[in-house]
């Protein structure tokens, strides 16, 4: 499993879009929360606070779908994947380190710039009592944030390992995480309640642009989304034709 | 070795390989012939694990593929030399395969230094020409050391140097005592190269046999005589088929050198040119598949 994981890290980086949509996701997450942090003067508590500035994440999480996407398409698409089923024919464990690879890389990537969101808030909101980096219920707002962006980097590589094309998975996936849970959420009441049901973006405890969830409810969801999608993915990878 | 039994592929519409059973020795290289559509890719395919056959097995040393913890160890394949992302450059695309099954990455430059491509090892692939591409498919067979090569029109778009050096390596490899297994669509390339020949058509099994033996099946006797029409009677009381050229030789085909040679002496038959022709392997090819050929250009 060593090789594997450094054999899909070395792919990440040895392609285009792996740094560009790094690049792209934390100038989104950066430059949001600056400026979101910077526009609130003053916040009654500090994990609010910390919520406005972790704002980027919402739009930041739809990079993170065509990072997801692109990490198994660009194999298919470019039928790179004959030859890396050639060399690894146990496609499950293959599955499990590209998205171990992904996952980790947007874990760090994203804990980092939560942190600095955290800092922002800090210095540019003024919050009684002031805004401590130790303080459980930041921390809660932060460790939520992380948790959200894996989720929806796991769901993103299900989505693109189930569809194969890269134009069909991402319009799929962005669909189901950003167009679907706001349209339905603008629709009647019984098509609100069924909102709840998507995978919708988070930003700290609440939803993005979607009908509001609480954050057990709305993780529970979006968990049972990307772990079910990828489950399917594997039975699918494993039993079409390359 | 290579072993399929009763391999079957069948797609929606049309069956790809229809129950074929054939085992590829090692030792010596095994071309796998047959025209478009025949099945060969499919077959390859199968063996590699890539698709799942209808009914039927396919192993490897033994062994279904898919079950390989380090395939590249065992067994080296080059079906597609368009299968690579564009944006990786050739010592990438290398590296993150010898990661996969654990090898050193001083094998990707020693590779890179065999088939050639030293100077554009970290130039992206997507610029490689279909030689290139056919260079960088065998550097990566050949990445693991394997015991087992399958590859699928290696010298399609090669340069002349470039076939010469891919037919002594096949060659080189089938000495060492691995088995080699190598589709190609240019006759007189796999004449120079293959030992053994599996032809395909339509999916189905129509020759595994030694080259030599294909070869003289489709071989003739030209034989020249003064007593040419006395010649030919006798010949085919024996059951010969026998043509008259246009300088007057007779081509006759069902008797060997020998036969001819003792009948013309029954006969009391001056001989003034007695001679084999061997056919060329594509002439040998063309009549073996001529009923198995699905796609054929129409006369304009």
């Amino acid at each position: 499993m060593r090789g594997l994981l450094r054999s899909e890290w070395t792919k990440l980086w040895s392609v285009r879009f792996g740094a560009w949509c790094t690049a792209v996701y934390v100038l989104v997450v950066a430059a949001l929360g600056w400026l979101a942090a910077a526009g609130t003067q003053t916040s009654p508590e500090p994990d609010l606070a910390v919520e406005t500035a972790l704002t980027g994440f919402g739009f930041g999480q739809l990079v993170l779908v065509v990072l997801g996407v692109l990490a198994i398409t660009s194999e298919f698409g470019t039928r790179n994947a004959l030859v890396t089923f050639t060399a690894v024919p146990r496609r499950t464990r293959l599955l499990v380190a590209k998205t171990a690879v992904v996952a980790a890389w947007v874990a760090l990537l994203s804990a980092v710039l939560a942190v600095l969101c955290a800092v922002a808030a800090a210095r540019l909101t003024a919050v009684p009592g002031g805004v401590s980096l130790g303080d459980p219920a930041v921390l809660r707002v932060l460790g939520l944030q992380v948790g959200a962006a894996i989720l929806i980097t796991v769901l993103a590589v299900a989505v693109g390992t189930v569809v194969r094309s890269s134009a069909g998975a991402v319009g799929l996936g962005t669909a189901l995480v950003f167009f679907a849970p706001l349209l339905v959420a603008l629709a009647p009441d019984w098509a609100a309640r069924s909102a709840k049901a998507m995978p919708a973006l988070r930003v700290g405890r609440d939803t993005f642009l979607a009908e509001s969830t609480s954050w057990q409810v709305g993780t529970a969801v979006t968990a049972a989304w990307a772990v079910g999608l990828w489950l399917l993915g594997v039975a699918l990878l494993e039993r079409r034709d390359i | 070795m290579i072993e399929l039994v009763g391999l079957t592929k069948a797609y929606r519409a049309r069956v790809a390989v229809d129950d074929l059973t054939v085992t590829i020795e090692p030792g010596r290289v095994t071309g796998f012939l047959g025209p478009n559509g025949s099945g060969k890719t499919t077959t390859l395919r199968c063996v590699l694990g890539l698709t799942r056959p209808t009914s039927g097995t396919a192993t490897v040393l033994g062994r279904p593929y898919r079950s390989l913890r380090h395939p590249m160890r065992r067994v080296g394949a080059l079906i597609d030399p368009a299968a690579r992302h564009p944006a990786r450059t050739a010592h990438a695309h290398l590296r993150a395969l010898a990661q996969t099954n654990g090898l050193p990455v001083d094998r990707v430059d020693e590779m890179i230094d065999l088939v050639g491509l030293e100077s554009v090892a970290h130039e992206r692939v997507g610029s490689f020409s279909l030689g290139m591409g056919q260079r960088l498919g065998i550097a990566a067979a050949l990445l693991g050391d394997p015991d087992v090569l399958l590859l699928d029109e290696p010298v399609n778009g090669l340069d002349p140097e470039g076939i010469r050096w891919v037919r002594e390596l096949l060659r080189d490899l089938a000495d060492e005592g691995r088995t080699v297994l190598v589709s190609s669509h240019l006759m007189s390339e796999m004449e120079d190269t293959a030992d053994h020949l599996v032809v395909l058509g339509r999916g189905r099994l129509l020759a595994d046999m030694p080259m030599a033996d294909l070869l003289d099946q489709h071989a003739a006797v030209r034989v020249r005589s003064p007593q040419g029409p006395l010649l030919a009677a006798a010949l085919r009381r024996l059951g010969a088929v026998v043509e008259l050229e246009l300088d007057g030789a007779l081509r006759v085909e069902g008797l060997g050198l020998d036969q001819v040679g003792d009948v013309a002496f029954a006969a009391g038959v001056r001989l003034h040119e007695l001679t084999r022709i061997t056919e060329s392997l594509e002439a040998a090819y063309l009549e073996l598949t001529g009923d198995a050929v699905e796609y054929r250009a129409s006369g304009l």
